[in-house]
């Protein structure tokens, strides 16, 4: 049984470890696709990260297209911290099942909800800039390339774990009080 | 904490040390030692027995209320 969930765990890590280097890719490609642009190579804005066509924003307002290009960046910036945070917690080995409630696992699990809630925030903010200048009659790129869309998931995922933060924080005080028990 | 835990004044009275208490009511150093310094949250109705036993006492020799 403990080997098995040794497996489950060596197999969970390499799968963090794949999804975090790969976030902290594409992070880096939006922050330096954005830095291109500003620097003034225009062209790639048809072919940005991800390939996303954003020229007919580019050409619209610049200010808009740094607006977007930040939101994008700054997402992903959050799930790569998100994907940090699990890494970090596998290499520290403090998923001990006999004594399952520590403060390590409270606190990652706490900062887990506030990065999802503030992912929830920036892709429904994100999604809602991409309505309006849709309204505003430009041409742009559908909400799942620019992996706008599933707003609602995270921030249902980030309430969802504050009120489990919560009953772990009282499952710490009862551990702690178990542990006092002679 | 109000109640006072006087463990050791029954093992002096006993002459007998933490480690002969431990081996012989079969809990460990370490939870002995939470209870014998007062840090301890609860006591089992089964551990009281088992060192009144070993103690030959009452609860009470070894526990007391301190309205403080």
């Amino acid at each position: 049984m403990s080997m098995r969930i040794d497996l489950y765990f060596k197999v969970l890590n390499i799968v963090a470890w794949i999804i975090f280097i790969g976030l902290a890719i594409d992070t880096g490609g939006y922050l330096t696709n954005t830095l291109w642009v500003l620097l003034g190579n225009t062209t790639i804005t048809s072919n940005f990260w991800n390939y996303i066509n954003l020229s007919d924003l580019y050409q619209y307002d610049l200010e808009f297209f740094i607006c977007l290009t930040v939101l994008l960046t700054t997402i992903f910036l959050f799930k790569t911290i998100l994907f940090y945070l699990t890494v970090s917690v596998f290499q520290k080995k403090k998923f001990n099942l006999e004594n399952p409630f520590n403060e390590t696992i409270r606190d990652f699990i706490f900062n887990f909800a506030f990065i999802a809630l503030a992912i929830g925030l920036f892709s429904y903010a994100g999604k809602s800039f991409c309505y309006w200048l849709i309204n505003q009659g430009l041409k742009m790129p559908n909400l799942e390339s620019m992996k706008l869309g599933g707003s609602d998931i995270w921030l249902f995922m980030g309430i969802t774990l504050l009120i489990v933060a919560k009953i772990f924080k009282k499952g710490i005080e009862l551990q702690s009080e178990n542990d006092l028990t002679v | 904490m109000p109640i006072i835990v006087n463990l050791d004044v029954m093992m002096a009275k006993r002459k007998m040390s933490l480690n002969e208490l431990s081996e012989k009511v079969g809990f460990t150093l370490a939870n002995l030692s939470i209870f014998k310094t007062g840090k301890a949250k609860a006591i089992r109705f089964s551990t009281l027995e088992t060192i009144c036993k070993v103690l030959d006492c009452q609860p009470a020799d070894f526990l007391e209320f301190s309205k403080d």
